[in-house]
């Protein structure tokens, strides 16, 4: 989902690599993909129990990332990638430069983003047809609602497809006219303007507080979300 | 400080483990119900049950199972809320398990031949008339656990019940998961 696209196009071959996303950030991306394919996968084959399990496990993530958004590393920060329609349109004439997301995949970055959280949480109330499986938190809806949002969740689904298939072909674009995005995504390099400031690490223990925190979050829902 | 840190995310997933657990209850209370008593309805289902209908009666057959199968599972949620709830709510998953029961019965009845996706909307898959002995079966079982599920609910040990009831869920999953086809409706 994140996507990498520096600017200056003539000084890629002979700059060096430098640090563009960080390990927190690889993980979640290709820690998300994954769940996603199993998510589908799991509730297409009767494992609603493992589907369940994974929109958890998606929870997890998320909310980690989320936090990684305000404590992680420069270019995991919402604040530094987040921009105006301002930045967009220069982004679109190719006027823009730096490096991590570019303004224009900082919006599909959060249109994912977002459109994951939702399927979640209307994953978490709803309840299977044959009333045998539920999300930690149906009960706090009625059961007619719970099967409402289920259909809704079975239909938002081909809003997270749409938004992949922007993603994949955001990815070949950028391909064809030379660019990789998917080495940096799983080494965290790439050859970027040298002019471009340097991404600042994150820390490696504000990384597991995030973690942690994003597992206590996550129990509290899977026991119900107690003491609402 | 650095330790206690780094384990920390371990800790928690560790105990995150709760279904594990949960199942490890489920299991123990699952070995104390085998001494309960056992099912009072009898379960059996016949080749009757798949004589071939047509016409009205086929539609009729299709439209008792539409409704007897949503009913059923109606009362599934019903129950499932009434478990989780705190208390239990035992007179709403007592009524529902009834309900269930009773309709386990008339289910023997829902599997005519002529009533597949040949003669109207339905989930009802062409491989239940190519299987019929594995869907007697399968009926037969959904009956008998919908019958002990009855016995359970009708006592006051509500981990009992949920195990029961577990046990209920697993023999509507087994016929569904291989003879229903996934149905907008």
């Amino acid at each position: 989902m994140p996507r990498q696209v520096p600017g200056g196009d003539e000084a890629l071959s002979s700059a060096g690599e430098q640090r563009v996303w960080d390990l927190p950030t690889r993980i979640f991306h290709w820690l998300l993909a994954a769940l996603i394919l199993f998510s589908w996968w799991s509730v297409k084959n009767h494992h609603t129990d493992w589907h369940i399990w994974s929109g958890i496990a998606i929870l997890t993530a998320l909310i980690f990332r989320l936090l990684w958004g305000f404590f992680g590393s420069s270019t995991a920060r919402f604040a530094n990638f987040v921009r105006g329609p301002r930045a967009v349109r220069d982004d679109l004439r190719g006027d823009w430069t730096g490096i991590g997301h570019t303004p224009l995949g900082a919006l599909s970055v959060l249109a994912m983003l977002i459109a994951v959280a939702i399927q979640v949480g209307l994953g978490l109330v709803s309840q299977d047809e044959d009333g045998i499986y539920a999300g930690p938190l149906s009960h706090l809806i009625s059961s007619d609602a719970s099967d409402t949002t289920r259909d809704i969740h079975e239909l938002w689904f081909n809003v997270i497809l749409l938004l992949i298939v922007l993603h994949l072909a955001a990815i070949a674009y950028y391909r064809l006219r030379g660019r990789h995005l998917t080495k940096p995504m799983i080494t965290g390099k790439a050859a970027l303007d040298p002019q471009a400031e340097a991404m600042r690490p994150g820390k490696w223990w504000a990384a597991l507080i995030c973690l942690a925190a994003a597992f206590a979050v996550s129990r509290w829902v899977v026991a119900g979300a107690p003491y609402v | 400080m650095r330790a206690v840190l780094l384990s920390l995310p371990f800790v928690l997933l560790a105990a995150c483990g709760g279904p594990e657990t949960s199942q490890a209850n489920n299991a123990q209370a699952n070995m104390s119900n085998a001494a309960s008593p056992p099912a009072t309805a009898t379960a059996s289902v016949t080749a009757d049950a798949f004589s071939p209908v047509t016409g009205d009666e086929a539609k009729s057959v299709m439209h008792e199972r539409h409704e007897g199968m949503e009913a059923i599972g109606k009362a599934n949620k019903a129950i499932k809320r009434g478990l989780d709830a705190t208390p239990a709510d035992l007179a709403t998953v007592r009524a529902s398990a009834a309900k269930i029961a009773d309709l386990s019965q008339k289910a023997a009845g829902w599997f005519h031949a002529g009533t597949g996706p040949d003669a109207g909307k339905t989930g009802a898959k062409p491989e239940i008339w190519q299987n019929t002995s594995d869907v007697a079966a399968k009926l037969a079982a959904f009956q008998k656990a919908a019958a002990a599920f009855n016995s359970a609910a009708a006592g006051n040990d509500v981990d009992a019940t949920k195990t029961s009831f577990g046990q209920l869920g697993q023999a509507c999953k087994a016929c569904h998961d291989k003879y229903r086809a996934e149905m907008k409706h």
